[in-house]
């Protein structure tokens, strides 16, 4: 008995140890299978029960997480908010990471002219606050989802091409990557076999870092309308317009708070593993 | 030297250069101000006349090479949304701004750092753990959410502190703290990365070894060693800040630069986002150059 | 004490920057001990708006925070008393001498603030100021029909182009300025430290932040209970809520009803809410499915209920319309009958179109406005089968989706509308008249109605063809009229003041509460 206690504790503790994967897990599983999981329509409007607190009953269910300013319920909007808030932050860091990472290795593979633009346009996009660009932005373009991700990855390439770049040019000396330049492989060759393997840590820590730092612009966009559109729910959104109610009904920005917390916090953990030792001196220079 | 430093400085104003062309032209096609200035029942005539007093009726390129020129001159030209010239605008704001970004730096900092050294030498423990979740946490609430949070419980329920605005030192409490907590996790982060690599270091082993006490070790190596990263850090820092500072102005009506970009986009004034970027970017720019410098003062290898 | 400090400093510097340091902290925690009075005060008054005074030059900018701190700087040539009617303020009697001349006499006895008298040439210098298109000034389209105005001893005289009746309306907004100022320091000058003759004299604008006003003692008209008044620029209507709540401001605009429950339930605060002269409506583009068709815009209409919007959400007593005008306008007609809600007739119209009807439109809509009732009015419209998307961007753009032309425009609009003139003539004229770019309608018959409202100083005229603009409008649903909004502020509890239907504010006409 006494063996099996310490046991069972044991493998709490080393179960404990996945626990910001569990969470990415069960937030992916949210966004996936949203409409089996979610109790109402996120969508649909009760003018009747507008900001009813948690547990409220109404025909056809119960708001177990209380009800926003429309009367929608506050615990599908949330499940909702998670497809948005997951998929904005996924689809940007993938776009802006590889955008970036190619630019970046191809700069530092091609030295010349090629990479001077190249990073001189990346010292132009870090010189301009990523706030302000985003909403000119989506000034230009308009608002939308497709256009948030767009505005997003293009605020956000530089920080990858910046440490691609300069890892490429570390591992440019480094014997592989001469010998094989000299037996004439093509760039594609080098920088796929050679380079990019060797700086991929590097880049996945940006990535989950980043990612975090994604779902908060949206919500920052939210905050300033040029977000996605309504009526569909991000937890940015619902923080900003929830914001507004925080004396009157606290449940509408504190559970989309709660998810925003939790999902940053478990990408920068994981992001921390995978690099074994922080390293924000790279993401950071 | 001095070729690399001609290097850095055309690298530098090429930045700039580029910054603001950019931006020029980003906002041309954001649309034109002249809806916004004018009551709805104004007809195509006043919309014309306003154009041409603007200036708004000549080609973009032909608007954009007087605004280079008149840029050269530092002439920064007229807002005509606030009805004023735009370094008047510009330099009454600087000093508001520049207080919030001291004040949120100070907070990050002095919070900062110590949180760092503790993370970094209780690393094997969950302590650690703890306080960085904190330190996250800090970071990953939206600043529009926090700040209203702040100003219900410390302004209105608990009255200690003013709501929003200036005047004195107390209304810069809770934006300097708003805009402090981006920071903060960053600070944190970079000073226990810094002190566990000084850690591992062999004479800070032997050190220990021998027996010499973690105050002590402290004081004399690792924060002397610890501080380049982190002093370079802070110059990108400052122009984060800049951003952040958005969000955190708007949220305290404190009136600085960032309030004053987000009403100037919303309002389509070019002619102050224009300027605003430019200050932005000469800031960004010139604190990368300063930290390169530095860098290749303390190591000559960097230099290309 | 500055100077006391430079002239000791090359004597004892140490001891100087120690005594200034030690000032400077007690400074700072008197001002942390010396938070905030809470009642509104005789001392002064503190009243936050959404922005900054754009100009106080009463004749350049036209927005919202200007027009409420300058009015009170200057004295216009008419004004609006609490109950909607047009009085003389600067003109003390008036007739209209001819179709197109108006005669006024000048109020003797009223001065500005540096202690000169204004005198009839300065209305002349005004009026010919603002419609001198060298000037530039933003609101040259609301007085260039006047083209000429002559003062003879204590007569202005007005001519006009052609007869125009909503000339007196409109002066309502002209506020007399200085011409022994204005001409002495300059346009720019002037701006920034403007001198009229209102019942409060400029005191100090800190740019970007406040303006300060004082009250002018020896003004002719009624002088109002603050000694000071104060205008804070607070983007953010939650952080005016809670300024109004913990004390720091008297007066907060812009809130809606569920920020007026805040206060309310606060305890340290109360709303004063009259109805406006401000339309809600949507606009209907008439030349892309579905609203090109006019059976599906009957089910549109009928599928909002006008009611519920008010009752659910709105919440201040707004009132459900079927034209575009309000009772406190001239040109309404009480006979247009009310719009039918009634979502089964609007499902059955729809489904016997139902491609049409589910053809994607798009709603535009700024940030600006209430985003509620337009998602509301969206889930309204798409529950009898319509396909309706929310299209929401910053406010030049949406300016500039709403006035281009229908190719170009979207399907829906949200709108709020107000001219500040209570007249039919600036409010269905941008909005329906063909040659407007606010107008998705071309109709010639509608035309004429309104060029002949426009040019005849009848009030019966008028009112005849207006009733006729109603009517064609409800019977054809060129607009969707929705309802008649209501201008909320918050307040201290101890201040009182009558809201305008024009959201005027003047600070005179408040009052303390003892």
């Amino acid at each position: 008995m006494e063996y099996l206690k310490e046991s069972t504790f044991i493998q709490i503790r080393a179960m404990a140890q996945f626990w910001p994967y569990l969470f990415l897990v069960i937030f992916i599983a949210m966004a996936i299978f949203s409409p089996w999981i979610s109790p109402f329509d996120p969508d649909r409007q009760h003018l009747l029960a507008r900001l009813k607190p948690p547990g409220f009953e109404v025909r056809g269910g119960v708001f177990w997480l209380g009800s926003d300013e429309l009367g929608r319920d506050v615990l599908s909007r949330v499940i909702y908010g998670a497809r948005i808030s997951v998929s904005v932050a996924f689809l940007s860091v993938i776009f802006s990471g590889v955008v970036g990472t190619a630019l970046g290795m191809l700069a530092g593979h091609h030295r010349g002219w090629f990479e001077q633009i190249i990073m001189r346009l990346v010292d132009v996009f870090l010189s301009i606050p990523a706030i302000l660009l985003a909403i000119l932005l989506v000034a230009i373009l308009g608002p939308g989802i497709v256009n948030v991700i767009l505005v997003l990855s293009l605020s956000r390439w530089p920080r990858y091409a910046r440490v691609a770049h300069a890892q490429t040019l570390s591992l440019a000396n480094r014997e592989f990557v001469v010998i094989s330049n000299a037996m004439g492989a093509s760039t594609l060759h080098v920088l796929r076999t050679h380079i990019f393997p060797n700086i991929f840590n590097q880049i996945l820590v940006i990535a989950t870092l980043e990612f975090g730092l994604m779902v908060l612009f949206e919500a920052g966009l939210s905050f300033l309308g040029l977000g996605v559109q309504p009526p569909a729910a991000s937890w940015g959104s619902m923080l900003s317009t929830g914001r507004n109610y925080v004396s009157t009904a606290w449940w509408i920005s504190t559970f989309p708070g709660l998810g925003l917390f939790i999902l940053v916090l478990s990408a920068n953990t994981i992001g921390e593993r995978v690099g074994g030792l922080p390293t924000d001196r790279d993401t950071k220079s | 030297m001095i070729r690399f430093l001609v290097f850095r400085f055309s690298q530098a104003a090429l930045t700039i250069f580029g910054v603001v062309s950019l931006v020029f032209f980003l906002q041309r096609l954001t649309g034109d101000p002249v809806a916004l200035l004018l009551p709805e029942t104004a007809t195509e005539d006043d919309i014309k006349v306003m154009r041409e007093v603007m200036g708004l009726d000549q080609p973009v390129w032909s608007q954009y090479a007087n605004f280079l020129f008149d840029t050269f001159k530092l002439d920064f030209g007229f807002s005509f949304v606030r009805n004023a010239p735009v370094s008047e605008i510009i330099i009454s704001r600087i000093p508001e701004t520049l207080k919030l970004a001291i004040g949120a730096l100070a907070f990050s900092m002095l919070c900062g750092f110590p949180l760092g050294l503790i993370m970094a030498f209780t690393a094997r423990r969950q302590v650690s753990k703890w306080l960085m979740a904190f330190v996250l946490a800090c970071q990953s609430l939206p600043t529009f959410w926090s700040g209203i949070v702040m100003i219900l419980v410390f302004g209105v329920w608990l009255q200690w502190l003013p709501t929003s605005g200036t005047g004195s030192l107390s209304h810069l409490i809770m934006p300097s703290i708003s805009l402090g907590l981006l920071s903060l996790a960053t600070y944190a982060r970079m000073t226990r990365t810094a002190v566990l690599e000084e850690l591992d270091k062999d004479y800070i082993r032997s050190a220990r070894a021998r027996g010499v006490r973690t105050a002590r070790l402290v004081q004399k190596h690792l924060l002397r060693n610890s501080l380049v990263p982190i002093v370079s850090i802070s110059a990108i820092e400052v122009s984060q800040l800049l951003a952040g500072a958005v969000v955190v102005e708007t949220v305290f009506a404190w009136p600085g630069l960032g309030l004053l970009t987000m009403q100037s986009i919303a309002a389509r004034d070019f002619a102050i986002v224009q300027i605003i970027v430019l200050l932005g970017s000469f800031i960004t720019v010139s604190a990368n150059l300063i930290s390169d410098l530095l860098y290749s003062i303390i190591d000559p290898r960097i230099r290309p | 004490m500055t100077k006391e400090v430079l002239v000791k400093m090359p004597f004892s510097e140490g001891r100087a920057f120690l005594a200034l340091f030690l000032k400077g902290l007690a400074a700072l925690f008197l001002a942390c001990v010396c938070l905030s009075a809470f009642a509104v005060t005789e001392e002064n008054i503190v009243i936050d708006l959404s922005g900054e005074p754009a100009s106080l030059d009463p004749h350049v900018q036209w927005n919202p925070s200007s027009y409420y701190v300058y009015r009170n700087i200057f004295d216009n040539l008419f004004t609006r008393d609490n109950g909607g009617k047009i009085v003389g303020q600067v003109a003390e009697t008036w007739e209209q001498t001819t179709d197109t001349t108006l005669k006024l006499t000048i109020r003797e006895g009223i001065f500005f603030h540096d202690g000169e008298p204004l005198k009839p040439s300065d209305v002349v210098f005004s009026i010919k100021r603002i419609i001198d298109p060298e000037f530039g000034s933003p609101q040259l389209g609301q007085f260039n029909k006047i083209v000429d105005a002559v003062a003879e001893e204590n007569i202005v005289v007005i001519s006009t182009a052609d007869p125009y009746p909503s000339l007196l309306a409109q002066l309502v907004k002209l506020s007399i300025v200085p011409e022994h100022i204005i001409s002495k320091v300059g346009d720019s000058k002037f701006n920034d430290a403007p001198i009229g003759s209102g019942p409060y004299a400029f005191l100090e604008w800190d740019r970007g932040n406040m303006v300060k006003l004082i009250r002018n003692e020896d003004y002719w008209g009624d002088v109002g209970p603050f000694l000071r008044a104060t205008f804070r620029s607070v983007p953010d209507v939650a952080t005016r809520v809670a300024d109004l709540r913990a004390g720091t401001a008297d007066l907060v605009v812009s809130i809606d009803a569920d920020f007026a429950q805040q206060i309310n339930s606060g305890g340290t605060g109360k709303i004063l809410s009259a109805l406006s002269e401000r339309v809600g409506y949507l606009g209907l583009n008439l030349e892309k499915p579905p609203f090109n068709n006019l059976e599906m815009r009957r089910a549109a209409s009928m599928a909002i209920d006008r009611q519920g919007l008010i009752e659910g959400l709105l919440q201040a007593g707004e009132v459900p319309i079927s034209q575009m005008l309000t009772p406190s306008h001239f040109g309404f007609d009480a006979a247009v009958p009310p719009f039918e809600f009634d979502v089964a007739r609007a499902r059955a119209i729809v489904s016997t179109n139902q491609a049409l009807a589910s053809s994607p439109a798009t709603l535009a809509t700024s940030p600006v406005f209430d985003q509620r009732i337009v998602q509301a009015i969206q889930q309204m419209l798409n529950d009898v089968g319509f396909n309706i998307a929310i299209s929401m961007s910053d406010m030049p753009r949406y300016l500039e989706i709403v006035t281009s032309p229908s190719s170009r425009n979207s399907e829906l609009s949200f709108g709020r509308w107000s001219c500040a003139c209570q007249d039919a003539d600036g409010v269905v004229y941008p909005l329906l008249h063909s040659s407007s770019s606010w107008s998705r309608v071309k109709n010639t018959h509608l035309d004429d109605l309104l060029e002949a409202a426009r040019s005849s100083l009848d009030p019966e005229v008028r009112q005849e063809a207006y009733n006729q603009v109603h009517q064609i409008v409800r019977e054809e649903y060129l607009m969707l009229p929705l309802y008649q909004a209501t201008v909320l502020y918050g307040a201290a509890v101890d201040l009182n003041f009558v809201p305008t239907a024009n959201e005027s504010m003047f600070l005179n006409r408040m009052r303390i509460i003892r």
